[in-house]
């Protein structure tokens, strides 16, 4: 809890701060996600293959797949 | 949306959670090991022809005999296996001409060569519940030792394509068997985007990036297709799927889909009834993944790409589904008919 809302009095139930919680949900999705994954990335709307700036037009050109070889 | 679905949408980004920062380690592990760049495969002397067999690991090559029936028809062409595929390949008497592996985990993936290391069961059950290898679910060390002599035996003659990503223990095995290897980059994100990971690769490597599709039987088919240029390419054991009566413990990802969605892990399974042979396979949310990714790049591809494995889940435009038999007919008469 933040220190600014803190009073001069206790509460008799425990107040989970939202947050935080959230915070710590995203993460083990995150995690739990990663490990669903597969073995190797893919990335949508490039080349099969790129050999660097050379066929930087080319590859550029080609959607996923297409004639690039 | 069905949940599989929904979480099979997020398994692009998650891939790269899970595999960017152990690749990059391993890439810059097996530098001093790099000699040749896998552009070099495209001109050595592999199969003959045009035709190309790409050989995944699923569960198709044991309920076809795919494997002892591309070996019977004495097909003259190129094969390609995913690493996970070797041990079955072998068994069958068939000797890809290259083999494919990407995979970075740090111990598991020298098994499908034979891990000479392995001197007891591991605490990893990964090899007794897989489905893509059924010979390793019973006795795993007589398993292991029998792989270890016929990739000892047969390693010379096989090609290793191997991701910079790669285990430094299973590149160390494969030198080890006199497997030649031949380097390329994964593709780990946009290298026209700033601070791209793939690009710093490349500048420190000067290795091709190849865009890999989630997985190694569909890295192995852009590389048959991007780098040895086969314009028609069979598929035998790349299924995506599960076959009808898998139980669901025994499938790939079940304990992370146990462990993310508690009771409610059945509902990430999907189920499809194939086309042509009426059965119903399933998938996980992954293998969903890979099947649309398979299919997106497939559909932008210049090359005929045909499914023979007479099961599984790929199917769709970009892919035409033929027998085995027929295609590999086709490849002995030089014709181009499919489908």
């Amino acid at each position: 809890m933040p220190e600014f809302l803190k009073g001069n009095y206790k509460v008799d139930v425990k107040i989970e701060d939202k947050a935080d919680a959230a915070d710590s949900t995203d993460e083990f999705e995150k995690r739990a996600l990663s490990r669903l994954g597969g073995s190797i990335c893919f990335v949508s709307k490039k080349s099969l293959i790129w050999q660097g700036d050379g066929e930087k037009d080319q590859a550029k050109a080609d959607g996923a797949g297409t004639k690039d070889r | 949306m069905e949940l599989g679905r929904k979480i099979a949408e997020a398994l692009e980004a998650a891939t790269f959670e899970r595999v960017a920062g152990v690749g990059l380690a391993n890439a810059e592990a097996n530098h001093p090991r790099i000699a040749r760049s896998v552009l070099e495969l495209a001109e050595t002397p592999l199969g003959a022809g045009d035709a190309a067999i790409v050989v995944g690991a699923g569960p198709s090559l044991y309920r076809r005999r795919s494997l002892e029936r591309l070996r019977d028809a004495g097909f003259a062409g190129t094969i390609v296996a995913a690493d996970g595929a070797l041990g079955a390949c072998l068994r069958a008497g068939v000797v890809p001409h290259v083999v494919v592996s990407v995979d970075p985990h740090p111990e598991r993936i020298v098994r499908w060569f034979g891990d000479p290391t392995l001197t007891g069961p591991r605490g990893d059950d990964y090899f007794r519940r897989q489905e893509m290898d059924p010979t390793h679910h019973g006795d795993e060390l007589a398993a292991n030792r029998a792989l270890v002599e016929l990739v000892n035996a047969y390693g010379p003659k096989i090609k290793v394509a191997t991701a910079t990503s790669a285990a430094p223990a299973v590149v160390e095995r494969c030198e080890q068997a006199g497997m030649d290897l031949y380097w390329w980059n994964p593709m780990y994100d946009d290298y026209d985007a700033p601070g791209s990971l793939s690009r710093r690769l490349w500048e420190m490597n000067g290795l091709p990036c190849l865009n890999g599709g989630g997985n190694v039987g569909t890295a192995a088919w852009v590389l048959t297709h991007a780098v040895l240029g086969k314009p028609r390419i069979g598929l035998i054991g790349i299924d995506l799927g599960y076959a009808p009566g898998t139980p669901y413990e025994k499938t790939q990802y079940y304990p992370e889909l146990v462990e993310l969605l508690g009771d409610r892990h059945r509902e990430a399974f999907i189920h499809t009834v194939h086309p042509v042979t009426r059965e119903t396979w399933f998938s996980d949310p992954a293998y969903h993944w890979f099947r649309d990714v398979f299919l997106e790049m497939a559909r932008g591809a210049d090359c005929q790409t045909v499914n023979c494995t007479e099961g599984g889940l790929l199917f769709g435009p970009g892919v035409t589904t033929a027998t085995l038999d027929s295609f590999l007919a086709d490849a002995a008469g030089g014709t181009t008919r499919h489908g």
